[in-house]
């Protein structure tokens, strides 16, 4: 047998199963065009696995209501947006009720299109820019802590911590590193705080001498810094700050949420950051590592596992809530009217939110390595700035 | 100026059977189709767009640019503000002037105003990056796609910032998308033959030649730089405008990558080879994604395993590397592999004897106390010399007396320290060799120097169309063919110079520098690594450019029968000095010049 004749069985066989794919009836489809190889690998492989524990729950009982099992097509957009768009085209041909897009603002907007256009509504697992779903169109949501929301909540624990004079460390480079500051500080000022100064960095930089000595000559001396670097630049700032004898506390956002972090020692002591959820005793999110661990047999290794978990369990209650109906418009309508829906991490809401939901954020200080329970911030509504 | 110039007919016969091979297909897709093979083949139209226009500079010039995507970026955002609604403008780039903010221009509008503005921008980045040569004008080219990446960065107001521009609207789809790969396959396809493709693939083929026959190679490829430059605009424009999202991290190294591979798996020397790299790469992205969702074999249930497609694609540009460096389809065009788009060039007969070039006007090239110092060591020194047209003069002088060097002092590839050269009463010190080569001086290298990927035809050509700016295409190959006749090569017109054997390479040489129509030429040792009948034959050739055409020759040989047969006056080098100059009996009597070849205790002894 030649190889060419094995080439064509293999691709005869490969057609016969996309042919057959899609029959299957009275199941809910979800597809993830993910980006699971490339720069976005890192958190959509991890949503991945929440999103497949969480489905393996529900059909495992039976279904959504004990009738409607969860089916999951992925397709892998390779973190490109072109191929974004290309696998949202894909699932929806499969048939889909609900689309998950990548984790990045941009191919986001491009799956997302793609669906509103279908009418099918679109959940971002991960992509935390607040002014995704106001991009793309009222099919359009998101899941994860957004920016506004996070820079909210850290502003809320300033004020209480009685801090007056805050200095925010930004960088253009990223969205993420220039309006999650900008946020808090939005917050901070309205709540009496008063921006001492906004340092600029280059992400990569290294050397952080030029931003510390700037910092060390501001007078009055700030009483806290803000910033949402992460690796490797905040451990290289906050190394470089504290040998300069700088001892201002510093409040951090979820990028620093990483074993790298907790590994500084006793640079990073007392350092407080947000993230989507910490998993006290007996919290919802230490019951879903469990499950986790028990489902894989590790640890899970990133917050991500847990709000993909999330983004199932709100097309769960969407479900219910339309009473089993499952065409896009009756979903959307229930995914936009959903209240306290119990997830992994907390509680989500996302009625009156304009489909950036508003959920608990979670505040850690870091305590001799450990990550320690500061709080968990739900921010009152109508103080969350408005997303730019 | 003759349309013909610019415009090859066989080069438009080329590009329209190419635009067919692409565009019924796409349109077939276009009408059965609909779905995700809708967007696969519009983003495939983009992509090639891309490599299409990298190819005009990078295949033309053999320079591989890194920076193309910066032209992109710039065109994705200068459509785009161009394009989008005013209402949103304003909150999108509230710093922009109230004039753009308030008018709103259609696609075809918005791509000329970007591809004009972008061009002129190429044009001055250009004039600075043309003039280096291979891997540093690479290099150069990346520090290019940075500096533009961290400028729409940094321009936040007048852009988005890092953040991405959205509500761009849905202009481009398989028509559009169609019409303007076309054109961009089109225009690159007829730039590789008109006359300024023609000079820069001369010097993309040997920079040192292509000036010796008068071609200024960095201004050969500005313009193709800023044609490619704007072809890259149009197709970042056309990305911008299919996505309908985009911020500038997209036209960052990914995307270069993505071109590059296309480009190099194709064949960068070659359009045709574009669009199979575009194509190849493209379907087998197709092919190896589908395989990475699982499959069911029937005897065995295959996973879903992510990352099959780029490790695939990786192995498969691996493979087409090692296998075949200059791409899968090297330096040919779709022509060569459809017969019936070939057109048959030499051998044919010519209308009647060519006709007779008129000699060259007697005049003299004087080198008048040429000195050329490194640091101490004095490599020439103050030497005196005429050549006269219709004479031939030998320089002789053992190894690393500085005849090479005096050589290139004429020619211009060195500047004298102090002395000049001139022809006639022009002086022609100072100048850069192309310009000596246009004032009148040809050259031939010691080792030959073709054009070697062209054509024997196309060689000359190329040396004519440097010569005769706006003669039209049948004159400028008709009189190629009568040079190569007059060495008697011309049924070797079509071959590709670097297969001719190398008594033909050295006749090739000669009638390239003849295009130029040269008083004086200057040949480093003509005769190395030549048989005996080789070197009659070239003795025989260089007679009549004497005789017949009445050129000054000044050659330069270590054959000493056959510098003493050929030449009418030998000047003698040794360490940089002229220690003899005269006929070729005077110079064997001279004791110097036995000294110098011999040391002095010989030399002593045979005059004994």
């Amino acid at each position: 047998m030649s190889r060419f004749l094995k080439i064509g069985v293999s691709l005869a066989a490969l057609a016969i199963s996309t042919a057959t794919g899609a029959l299957a009836d009275d199941v809910l489809k979800i597809g993830f065009a993910g980006g699971f190889t490339g720069y976005l690998a890192p958190y959509d492989q991890p949503t991945l696995q929440g999103i497949e524990l969480a489905v393996d729950e529900i059909n495992n009982a039976g279904g959504i209501d004990g009738k409607l099992k969860i089916e999951v097509i992925t397709r892998d957009m390779r973190s490109e947006i072109a191929q974004s768009a290309v696998m949202a085209q894909e699932l929806i041909d499969q048939g889909i009720n609900v689309m998950l897009a990548p984790c990045d603002v941009d191919p986001a907007v491009a799956a997302g299109q793609i669906a509103q256009g279908a009418g099918i509504p679109t959940i971002a697992p991960c992509a935390s820019t607040p002014t995704l779903p106001g991009i793309v169109g009222d099919y359009m949501f998101a899941n994860y802590t957004a920016d506004n929301l996070q820079g909210t909540a850290l502003a809320d624990f300033a004020i209480q911590q009685g801090y007056k004079n805050a200095l925010i460390l930004i960088s253009k480079d990223t969205p993420y590193t220039e309006k999650l500051p900008g946020y808090f500080a939005k917050v901070f000022e309205a709540k009496g705080g008063k921006l001492a100064d906004a340092v600029e960095f280059k992400m990569g930089q290294q050397d952080f001498s030029a931003e510390v000595t700037k910092i060390k000559q501001l007078n009055p001396a700030p009483d806290v810094i803000m910033t949402a670097a992460y690796e490797p630049d905040f451990p290289a700032f906050i190394k470089q700050l504290r040998s300069a004898g700088i001892a201002t506390p510093v409040l951090g956002s979820d990028g620093i949420d990483s074993p790298t972090t907790l590994a500084l020692g006793e640079i990073a002591e007392g350092v407080v950051f947000a993230n989507a959820g910490f998993p006290s005793a007996g919290s919802p999110l230490a019951k879903f590592n469990d499950a986790f661990k028990a489902h894989f047999g590790q640890e899970s290794s990133t917050v991500y596992t847990a709000t993909g978990y999330d983004v199932i369990k709100i097309v769960e209650a969407a479900v219910k809530a339309t009473g089993g109906k499952t065409d896009g418009a009756s979903l959307r309508e229930a995914i936009d009217n959903l209240e306290n829906v119990p997830v992994a991490t907390g509680t989500i809401t996302y009625k009156g939110m304009n489909r950036v939901p508003l959920r608990v954020v979670a505040l850690n200080r870091i305590v001799g390595g450990q990550k320690t329970h500061v709080a968990d911030v739900t921010p009152n509504g109508a103080d969350v700035p408005p997303a730019e | 100026m003759a349309l013909s110039t610019y415009l090859v007919p066989s080069a438009a016969k080329s590009a329209v059977a190419l635009c067919l091979v692409v565009a019924l297909p796409c349109l077939a897709i276009h009408v059965a189709f609909t779905g995700p093979l809708v967007t696969t083949i519009t983003n495939f139209l983009v992509m090639l767009t891309a490599v299409a226009a990298l190819g005009v500079f990078a295949g033309n010039s053999g320079i591989l640019s890194f920076g193309h995507c910066a032209f992109m970026a710039l065109g994705a955002q200068i459509s785009a503000t161009l394009t989008i609604a005013p209402a949103m403008k304003k909150s999108a780039f509230p710093l922009l002037p109230d004039f753009i903010l308030q008018n709103q221009l259609g696609l075809v509008l918005a791509l000329l105003v970007t591809m004009i503005l972008v061009g002129t921008v190429a044009w001055a980045i250009g004039l600075a990056i043309c003039r280096l040569n291979g891997s540093s004008a690479s290099i150069s080219t990346l520090g290019l796609l940075i500096i533009v990446e961290s400028l729409i960065v940094a321009a936040q107001g007048y852009t988005r910032g890092n953040q991405a521009v959205y509500g761009v609207q849905k202009l481009i789809n398989i028509p559009t998308a169609l019409a303007l790969a076309l054109l961009a396959i089109a225009v690159a396809r007829l730039f590789r033959d008109s006359r300024p493709g023609l000079l820069l693939r001369a010097g993309r083929e040997n920079e040192a030649a292509a000036q010796s026959v008068g071609i200024d190679v960095p201004r050969q490829r500005l313009t193709a730089w800023v044609v490619s430059a704007m072809l890259s605009a149009m197709a970042g424009a056309m990305m911008a405008h299919f996505l309908t999202v985009f911020s500038p991290k997209q036209f960052y190294f990914d995307l270069t990558f993505a071109i590059i591979v296309m480009q190099v798996v194709g064949g960068m020397a070659s359009v045709t080879g574009a669009v199979a790299g575009a194509v190849l790469v493209t379907a087998l992205i197709e092919v190896l994604r589908r395989f990475e969702n699982g499959l069911d074999l029937g005897f065995m249930q295959v996973p879903q395993i992510f990352g099959v497609t780029q490790v695939g694609l990786s192995l498969i540009i691996i493979v087409t590397l090692y296998r075949r460096r200059e791409g899968l389809l090297g330096f040919a065009e779709i022509e060569n592999f459809w017969p019936a788009l070939r057109r048959v060039i030499g051998g044919a007969p010519i209308g009647g004897t060519p006709a007779a070039a008129s000699p060259a006007p007697a005049g003299e090239l004087a080198v008048e106390g040429v000195t050329k110092a490194y640091g101490g060591l004095v490599a020439v020194d103050q030497v005196n010399l005429t050549l006269r047209t219709g004479e031939i003069l030998g320089l002789i002088g053992p190894n690393g007396s500085g005849k090479t060097t005096l050589l290139g002092c004429i020619a211009g590839t060195h500047a004298p320290t102090a002395g000049k050269v001139r022809i006639d009463q022009t002086e022609i010190t100072g100048h850069p060799p192309y310009v000596v080569a246009r004032l009148g001086i040809g050259r031939t290298f010691q080792n030959i120097r073709l054009f070697t990927n062209l054509t024997a035809l196309e060689n000359v050509m190329a040396a004519l169309a440097q010569r005769h700016s706006a003669i039209p295409r049948q004159e400028l190959e008709s009189r190629a063919l009568d040079l190569l006749g007059e060495l008697k090569i011309a049924e070797l017109a079509g071959r590709t110079a670097g297969t001719l054997a190398y008594g033909q390479q050295r006749r090739l040489e000669i009638a390239r520098a003849l295009a130029l129509e040269p008083r004086f030429m200057l040949l480093d040792e003509p005769a190395a690594g030549m048989n005996e009948s080789e070197t009659n034959d070239l003795l025989g050739i260089l007679a009549w450019l004497v005789k017949e055409r009445g050129l000054g020759l000044l050659i330069v040989d270590h054959d000493m029968q056959l510098i003493m047969r050929l030449c009418q006056r030998i000047a003698v080098l040794n360490k940089g000095q002229l220690i003899a100059l005269g006929t070729p009996a005077e110079v064997q009597r001279n004791p110097a010049v036995r000294e110098a070849y011999l040391g002095r205790r010989h030399a002593e002894k045979m005059i004994a």
